[in-house]
């Protein structure tokens, strides 16, 4: 029986790759949201975040994490500098999942390719989701 | 994107230049629209309010992106490209929060003859108490005034 919740994924699911376009006006949003300064986007360069954002989103897609979860920690590795119009796939999957007390601790891991099948960002989430 | 530290500027024990934000509800909404997250915690005060947080909080990845401005701001595209985050969220940031970002610069290590700054990052409220804690590395030497070596 196929899963129904983030609850019931197991450890290796991976989840279905989503693709964003970093369009001016998209990342000239984020920019905007975060405060950042608008260098980024006078030389037409993608914060590395936003790039974050977008992978963290990708995984809710299929999935919703479930209310009260907890984003207890991040990692990144940022491998590449991204240009504002890039098209980026965004993919992940389930690491680890370790339960203690009421909470279950679930390590995703993150990826973000972009159009030529280069990775520009890495990562690691742990949520800490309610038992 | 250039950056305001050249390596001559790079010392261990040196502070990278602080980031301070004061976080508002407009704030959090808009970083739901922008990246997607709308997680009723982050934007529905009556939802918020019935949980033990007791009202809404601002994404983790919000203050991240503070502290991820603060290291580019400092090292450009050595940031974008070759940086390294590693953090634990550890108290909710709250609508009209002040946050300070700060960062030191641990250790500067080399391999290969590469440089690689180690950093130490803390997001902190107006009450001191630690949002956000954790550390980053930067590979030096790829960018130079912007531009790639």
């Amino acid at each position: 029986m196929p899963p129904t919740s983030f609850e019931q994924l197991a450890v290796g699911y991976e989840f279905p790759p989503v693709t964003y376009q970093l369009s001016e006006s998209a990342i000239s949003k984020y920019v905007e949201a975060v405060g950042e300064q608008q260098d980024f986007l006078t030389s037409g360069t993608v914060p590395p975040l936003a790039i974050g954002a977008y992978a963290m989103n990708a995984l809710s897609q299929s999935f919703s994490i479930p209310p009260g979860s907890i984003h207890a920690s991040q990692d990144f590795e940022f491998l590449k500098v991204v240009p504002i119009g890039t098209t980026i796939t965004c993919s992940g999957k389930i690491a680890q999942k370790v339960e203690r007390g009421r909470l279950s601790l679930v390590v995703l891991e993150i990826n973000g390719l972009n159009q030529d099948g280069e990775k520009v960002l890495t990562g690691k989430a742990m949520i800490a989701i309610p038992r | 994107m250039k950056q305001k530290l050249e390596p001559s500027d790079i010392h261990q024990g040196d502070s990278l230049p602080q980031v301070v934000k004061h976080v508002t509800q407009r704030d959090i909404d808009r970083y739901a629209e922008a990246s997607g997250d709308f997680n009723p915690i982050h934007i529905d005060e009556a939802f918020a309010t019935q949980t033990p947080l007791g009202g809404t909080i601002a994404h983790g990845m919000l203050i991240l992106a503070y502290m991820s401005g603060m290291m580019t701001e400092a090292f450009g595209n050595n940031w974008l490209e070759g940086g390294k985050l590693s953090v634990r969220f550890k108290t909710p940031a709250r609508p009209q929060d002040t946050i300070t970002t700060s960062g030191k610069i641990d250790s500067i290590e080399h391999k290969e003859g590469v440089p690689y700054v180690n950093c130490i990052l803390e997001s902190c409220n107006q009450k001191g108490e630690t949002v956000i804690s954790g550390g980053a590395v930067v590979k030096l030497g790829q960018y130079c005034g912007g531009k790639k070596t």
